[in-house]
C-alpha cells in the first residue's frame, strides 16, 4: 500500500507552480546550448499520446528551431517488442516511454542512459514529485527516468442506465457490484445479456486480464503478487481475497449471468451503451469525449483503492543526441504541457503542483482520480523482471477458469485450481530467485 | 585432367549457392541450436551455458504443452481437410479443362492464397462473430442455437483450421492441377477401353500416379500449418479486451518468450522442438508416400 500525494500536496498545486516553472526553465536553458540541427525520435506504447508529444515538440520550436522530433506511437505490446529489439541492437529511439515494471529489466542490464545532474535534481525535488514517483523512476537508488503519467483506475457508470434501474449512487462495496450488475443487465427474450451489468475483462489474452483481476482482488483485501520478505514475492491466488475475487467473477459469469465472455467489453462497449459500468484508467474520459460525446456517465472511486501504474520517459542516446533527448524530456514537464495532457488525452500527470481546477470544472469525470478519500489505498504491480511473464501466466489460468462453470459450484475444485495457479507462478519466481515464503 | 577441371568448375559454379544457403539456412539453424543451450536473456549481459535445462523446463511448461497440442491439432486438421479436398477439386477442374469457365474455376480457387492474410482473417472473424456473424445467422435457419465460435476452446481451434485450410487450398489445387496435366493420357484411354468408370480411373490411376505431388503438397501444407501464427493473431489477437479467445500456438509462445519475457534461449529450445517435429513428420511422409518402385 502506498500514498501518491497527501491532501495538503494536492491543495498546494498553485502555490508552488511558479517555482517549478523556474526550475524547468533553468533545466531547459542548460540543455538548449547543446542542441542544434538535431533529429530525435520518441517511442510510445500509447497511440493516443502521440498528439501530446507533438504538442511538446511544437512548444520547443521557438527555443530549438533546428530540433526535429519524430513521434512513433504504437500499441503497447508491439511497443514493448520493438524496445526489446531496438535497445539491444542499438536502433532504439532516443526517448523511450516505459512503465516501471518493464523498465526494470533494462535498468538491471544498464541499458538506459543516466540523466544529467539537472534532470536528476528536478526529479528528486520533493516539490515536483512524490516519493512514490521518484522511486518508480529510479533503480538501485539512482534516478533514470522522468515520471510522466500514471494509470489509475476508477469506476465508469452510465447514469441513464443507473436511473432506469432505480440506482441513485455508485456501488460502495464489492457486494454492491454484484447486486448492481444484476439490476443493470438487460436481456433478450432468451435471457442472454444484451447490455452487461458490469463489464469484466474476460478475454483477449496477455497480462491485461490478470491486471484487472488484481484491481478487483485489491478491493477484496489482497494482492495477486504479494510481498514475502525483502525483495521477495509470492503468488496469492489461493488466498482468501483471491478466492473471493474468483468467486465473484464466476458468480457473475455463471450464476447471475450478468456478463458473458462473448459480450462486447471495455471502453468500446461502454461508449456504445453495451455495458452499464466498468473499471478503467482516466484516458477513457478523453476517449468518450471523442467517440461518444453525448454519453451520460459519471466516475466514482473504487471501494478500497486503486492500482497505480506509473509511466516514465527514458533516454537511450549516443553523446550526439543525448542533450536534445533530455531537453525534450524536460519540456514534457512544463505545467502547461501536463495540463494539456490531462485535458486532451486524459492520462494523469504525475507531477505535483499542477492546478487542475479549470479542467475539473469542465470535466468532472476526473474527480474520482484526483479527489479521492483520505483512506483510499493504492497498490502497484511489483517492478520485477519476470512480472509480464507472471501476469501472462496468471491470465492464461483466468481465461481457463472463465470457461469452467463447474468452478462456480465446486469449492474443492476451485481451491485446487487456484493452488495450481500459485504453484506455476511461484515456479517462475523461484527460477528468478524472487520467491519468498 | 579435363574431368578434374570440369569437376572444379562445377564446384565453383555451385559455391555461391551453397554459400547463400549456408548463410540464410544453416547458420540460423545452428545459432538456434546454440541459443537453446544457453540462458540467453535478451537484456542480460551474462548468457551462461546451461546444457539441456531449457528442454527440461519445457517438459513441465503447461503453456508450451497447450501450444504444442493446439498447433498439432491445427496442422493435422489443415492437412486432413486440404489434401483430399484439393485433390477432388483439382480433378473436377481438370475434367472441365475444355469448359470456357476453366480459367474462372482455377482463379476462384487460387484467390484465397494470394489475398492478403490480415483482411481475409478479419473477414473470417466477422463470419464467426457470435452476435453479428453470418454463420450463426445461417445456422439459425435450421434451428441451430448461436455458437461462440471464437470463444469456445474447441470451436476456436476449428475456426483456425477452417481459415488455414481455406488459404492453403488454392495452392494445393494448383499443384495438383499441374500434376493432372502431366499424367499420361494413354493410360486413361487404355483404362477406358477396359471399361473403367471415371471414378475408378480417379481412384486407381490418378491417386496412385499423383503420389509424388501428394507428398510435396502434404509436406508444404504440414510445415506451413505448424508455423501458424498470423491467422491466430488476427482471429483472437492480443488486443485489450479482444473479442476472441487466445488460441496459444507454438510461434506465438516463442514470440512471447523472446520479446515479452526476454527469454530468447528458452524460445530457441521451443524452436528446436518444432524443428524436430517437422523433420520427423516430413521423414514419415516421405517414407509413406514415396514411390518405392521409382528409380533412384
Amino acid at each position: 500500500m502506498m500514498k501518491l500525494l497527501s491532501r495538503p500536496q494536492l491543495s498546494a498545486f498553485s502555490i508552488s507552480g511558479r517555482q517549478l516553472l523556474l526550475v524547468s526553465a533553468a533545466g531547459l536553458g542548460l540543455a538548449a546550448t547543446a542542441v542544434s540541427a538535431q533529429e530525435i525520435r520518441v517511442w510510445s506504447g500509447y497511440p493516443e499520446l502521440a498528439p501530446f508529444y507533438q504538442h511538446v515538440a511544437e512548444g520547443m520550436a521557438a527555443e530549438y528551431p533546428d530540433l526535429k522530433v519524430t513521434v512513433e506511437a504504437i500499441a503497447l505490446r508491439e511497443h514493448e517488442k520493438r524496445v526489446a529489439l531496438g535497445v539491444t541492437s542499438g536502433e532504439a529511439a532516443e526517448v523511450i516511454e516505459l512503465a516501471t515494471t518493464i523498465a526494470a529489466r533494462y535498468l538491471e542490464g544498464g541499458l538506459l542512459n543516466t540523466p544529467p545532474a539537472d534532470v536528476t535534481a528536478f526529479v528528486k525535488d520533493p516539490a515536483n514529485f512524490g516519493e512514490f514517483f521518484v522511486n518508480s523512476a529510479s533503480y538501485d537508488g539512482t534516478v533514470y527516468g522522468m515520471p510522466l503519467f500514471r494509470g489509475q483506475s476508477a469506476l465508469y457508470y452510465n447514469t441513464d442506465m443507473f436511473a432506469a434501474a432505480g440506482l441513485t449512487e455508485p456501488p460502495k462495496t464489492m457486494a454492491d457490484f454484484d447486486a448492481y450488475a444484476e439490476k443493470l443487465t438487460q436481456r433478450d427474450a432468451s435471457g442472454a445479456p444484451t447490455v452487461t451489468g458490469w463489464s469484466m475483462r474476460l478475454s483477449g489474452g496477455g497480462s491485461g486480464i490478470a491486471e484487472k483481476f488484481a484491481i478487483n482482488m485489491w478491493q477484496h483485501g489482497g494482492e495477486l503478487i504479494a510481498p514475502a520478505g525483502e525483495g521477495l514475492w509470492k503468488s496469492n491466488f489461493a488466498s482468501e481475497a483471491g478466492t473471493a475475487t474468483m468467486k465473484q467473477y464466476l458468480h457473475n459469469l455463471f450464476d447471475t449471468k450478468t456478463v458473458t465472455v462473448e459480450s462486447p467489453a471495455d471502453a468500446d462497449a461502454f461508449e456504445r451503451g453495451q455495458t452499464a459500468m466498468f473499471i478503467r484508467e482516466s484516458w477513457v474520459i478523453g476517449d468518450i469525449a471523442t467517440k461518444a460525446p453525448d454519453l451520460k456517465y459519471a466516475t466514482a472511486t473504487l471501494p478500497r483503492g486503486s492500482i497505480v501504474s506509473p509511466g516514465q520517459l527514458y533516454v537511450k542516446a549516443g553523446a550526439d543526441k543525448e542533450a536534445a533527448a533530455w531537453a525534450f524530456v524536460l519540456a514534457t514537464q512544463k505545467p502547461e504541457n501536463l495540463l494539456w495532457l490531462l485535458d486532451n488525452v486524459g492520462w494523469l500527470p504525475n507531477r505535483s503542483g499542477l492546478d487542475f481546477s479549470a479542467i475539473l470544472a469542465a470535466k468532472p469525470g476526473f474527480e474520482a482520480y484526483v479527489n479521492y478519500p483520505a483512506s483510499y489505498e493504492f497498490f502497484t504491480v511489483p517492478a520485477i523482471g519476470p512480472i509480464d511473464e507472471i501476469q501472462t501466466r496468471a491470465a492464461a489460468f483466468l481465461v481457463e477458469a472463465f470457461a469452467k462453470p463447474e468452478l462456480a459450484t465446486d469449492d474443492t475444485a476451485l481451491k485446487a485450481f487456484l493452488e495450481n495457479a500459485d504453484k506455476e507462478i511461484n515456479a517462475i519466481l523461484d527460477r528468478e530467485g524472487l520467491l519468498g515464503q | 585432367m579435363l574431368k578434374r577441371r570440369r569437376l572444379l568448375f562445377s564446384l565453383l559454379a555451385i559455391l555461391p549457392v551453397i554459400a547463400i544457403f549456408a548463410f540464410v539456412r544453416v547458420y540460423p539453424i545452428s545459432e538456434i541450436l546454440r541459443l537453446s543451450l544457453h540462458k540467453w536473456d535478451i537484456l542480460s549481459k551474462k548468457k551462461p551455458f546451461i546444457g539441456l535445462r531449457n528442454f527440461q523446463e519445457l517438459l513441465g511448461d503447461r503453456l508450451f504443452h497447450e501450444a504444442l497440442f493446439n498447433t498439432s491439432i491445427i496442422a493435422f486438421g489443415v492437412l486432413l481437410i486440404t489434401i483430399p479436398l484439393s485433390l477432388v477439386i483439382a480433378a473436377l477442374i481438370f475434367h472441365r479443362t475444355r469448359s470456357r469457365f476453366a480459367a474462372f474455376y482455377e482463379t476462384a480457387v487460387f484467390i484465397p492464397h494470394v489475398v492478403s492474410l490480415v483482411p481475409a482473417a478479419m473477414a473470417w472473424k466477422w463470419i464467426f462473430d457470435a452476435r453479428l456473424g453470418p454463420l450463426n445467422a445461417f445456422l439459425s435457419i435450421f434451428g441451430v442455437k448461436p455458437m461462440s465460435w471464437l470463444f469456445d476452446p474447441v470451436l476456436s481451434i476449428i475456426c483456425v483450421i477452417v481459415l488455414c485450410s481455406w488459404q492453403a487450398l488454392g495452392f494445393a489445387v494448383l499443384i495438383y492441377l499441374v500434376g493432372f496435366k502431366s499424367l499420361p493420357v494413354s493410360v486413361y484411354e487404355a483404362a477406358k477401353l477396359d471399361g473403367a468408370s471415371g471414378r475408378q480411373s480417379f481412384w486407381h490411376l490418378s491417386v496412385p500416379m499423383l503420389k509424388p505431388i501428394t507428398l510435396y503438397v502434404s509436406v508444404v501444407t504440414l510445415v506451413s500449418a505448424f508455423n501458424v501464427y498470423a491467422q491466430v493473431y488476427v482471429l483472437a489477437s492480443d488486443a485489450q479486451g479482444a473479442p476472441g479467445r487466445q488460441v496459444r500456438v507454438l510461434v506465438l509462445d516463442m514470440l512471447e518468450n523472446s520479446f515479452r519475457n526476454y527469454r530468447v534461449g528458452y524460445a530457441a529450445s521451443e524452436a528446436v522442438v518444432l524443428l524436430a517435429i517437422v523433420l520427423l513428420l516430413t521423414f514419415v511422409q516421405f517414407s509413406l508416400l514415396r514411390d518405392k518402385r521409382a528409380p533412384r
